[in-house]
């Protein structure tokens, strides 16, 4: 026999090993089974296995699996697990490496949970534009919760700590069990009656059995249909219910909703002060600054010395009797001239031209006149008869009854008519 | 009664007028009136803070009416 033929053990687990892990049927799988020898392990590593009526198998769920677990483990417990299978090489033994497990019973739960709250999303009851705004000052809240217990003491005791001027009103409520959801569904109906400014509706934490009423479809309608403004504050941290999708606000704790639904007087007060702060450094900055301008407005020259307005107009008018002046004494200057050049004149140097000047003129006139005078014609022995003053050219216009009065050249003769003779045209010729 | 809206509206109205006098372009005397309201605010403000009642804590008993309701702690 040839020795190098035959493996060791743990080439051999190895190779099974590899082969597990290829498979990737093995790499996810959903087993349903009931918990027996289970071991929690100091390390929090927890080591169980699984059965049904015919079969086991070994089971392995590390500490950082293992402490999101929402229930203890103990044998006998029908759960749904969803993990990996493997070979753990030092044994030879497959397992299954656990990383989720849930009790069997909740299985169904969740499930349900699942299918409304898709729904509900369908719908539209998630979306965030239907969610109303928490008012920043509350006057009057009111809480859907058990009367007992942590939750109500944590809400109350935030509140109080936070913002004691607020008032609360409690609408003490089943959070837990079969009837639990439409009691919840009764109180809130109920608070809408009173003038509250937000609504806290919620418990403490627990399984997701305790917490069920929160998923039912009754109190998320109610939550939605409520006008109040809704905080939901459903368990732990960690837990997330039908409510908290629905409600206008989710708070993670009973204590976390008080705190979103109360201001926190300190802030308030401080906020005060610093609006009072910005206000009195806000009106001094604006007095300051209106001062300011003020003087530099006073400061300006017109009013510091008005006079300098009357220097401006002072001075105006000096240059205009100035320019005055000037003008006068050149029109007197010229007018002198004038005069000067007017004395000079040859006239006036030597009137007599005028004089003479106007008897040659004279002269000469009356030579025109002599020539055009009728009466020269007197001179060479004509004569002009007149008869009442009126110059007779033809027989016809005289009067035989007056007498004549003819000027000579040098005299008038008075004559009176004896006899009148007309002379035919031919003869007068 | 709507105690808290009052407060809420003061504060808001208070809000509003530090914004306007901060951007200034407001006239002397609005201003000087403006502050002095907001003055007023401000302690009518304070003195709801500050006139802390104790915590009124109520609960709806089964025939419906409002009863005091203290934490048994």
């Amino acid at each position: 026999m040839n020795p190098s033929k035959y493996l060791t053990v743990s080439a051999i687990n190895k190779y099974l090993k590899v082969q597990f892990e290829r498979d990737e049927h093995l790499q996810c799988v959903f087993l349903k089974g009931e918990i027996s020898n289970f071991k929690g392990h100091t390390t929090g590593h927890l080591y169980f296995s699984l059965k049904d009526e015919t079969s086991k198998i070994n089971a392995i769920m590390f500490q950082s699996y293992a402490k999101r677990l929402q229930f203890s483990p103990t044998d006998g417990t029908k759960v749904l697990v969803m993990g990996r299978i493997g070979i753990y090489e030092a044994t030879g033994n497959y397992q299954i490496y656990v990383e989720e497990m849930l009790e069997d019973g909740v299985g169904n739960l969740y499930i349900a949970y699942e299918k409304l709250k898709a729904q509900l999303q369908k719908e539209g009851l998630f979306d965030s534009s239907h969610k109303k705004i928490l008012p920043k000052y509350p006057n009057r809240i009111g809480i859907v919760t058990a009367p007992t217990g942590a939750a109500i003491k944590d809400i109350l005791s935030t509140i109080k700590r936070r913002y004691p001027i607020c008032e609360t009103i409690l609408f003490p409520s089943l959070v837990q069990g079969d009837n639990a959801a439409n009691d919840i569904v009764r109180n809130i109906k109920k608070a809408e009656q009173y003038d509250l400014d937000v609504l806290i509706v919620g418990r403490g934490g627990g399984s997701i059995e305790d917490l069920w009423p929160f998923n039912e479809e009754v109190v998320a309608r109610a939550i939605y249909d409520c006008p109040i403004p809704i905080i939901s504050a459903v368990g732990h941290e960690i837990d997330f219910t039908i409510a908290d999708f629905v409600a206008d606000h989710r708070a993670p704790t009973p204590t976390g909703a008080a705190e979103i639904a109360v201001p926190n007087l300190i802030d308030v007060q401080k906020y005060i002060n610093q609006l009072k702060i910005r206000l009195q450094e806000a009106i001094y900055k604006d007095i300051k600054y209106k001062s300011l301008y003020l003087d530099t407005i006073k400061n300006s020259f017109v009013l510091k010395t008005p006079m300098v307005l009357f220097e401006n107009r002072q001075q105006q008018i000096d240059i205009i009797n100035e320019k005055l002046n000037q003008l006068l004494l050149q029109k007197i200057d010229y007018c002198k001239l004038k005069l000067d050049t007017m004395k000079n004149h040859y006239l006036l140097k030597n009137p007599q031209q005028l004089y003479i000047e106007a008897k040659k003129q004279l002269k000469i006139i009356i030579d025109k006149l002599q020539l055009v005078n009728p009466l020269n014609i007197l001179n060479r022995g004509y004569s002009l008869t007149y008869q009442a003053n009126k110059i007779i050219k033809v027989v016809e216009d005289i009067d035989m009854n007056k007498d004549l009065s003819i000027k000579i050249s040098n005299g008038i003769i008075e004559a009176n008519i004896v006899k009148v003779e007309e002379i035919k045209d031919e003869e007068r010729n | 009664m709507k105690k808290e809206t009052k407060f809420e509206d003061n504060l808001a109205e208070l809000e509003k007028i530090v914004n306007e006098l901060e951007n200034g372009e407001i006239d002397l005397d609005s201003a000087i009136e403006k502050y002095t309201k907001a003055m007023h605010l401000v302690k009518e403000c304070d003195d709801k803070l500050k006139r802390v009642e104790a915590q009124v804590n109520k609960m709806l008993n089964e025939n419906g009416e409002l009863e005091d309701f203290e934490v048994e702690n």
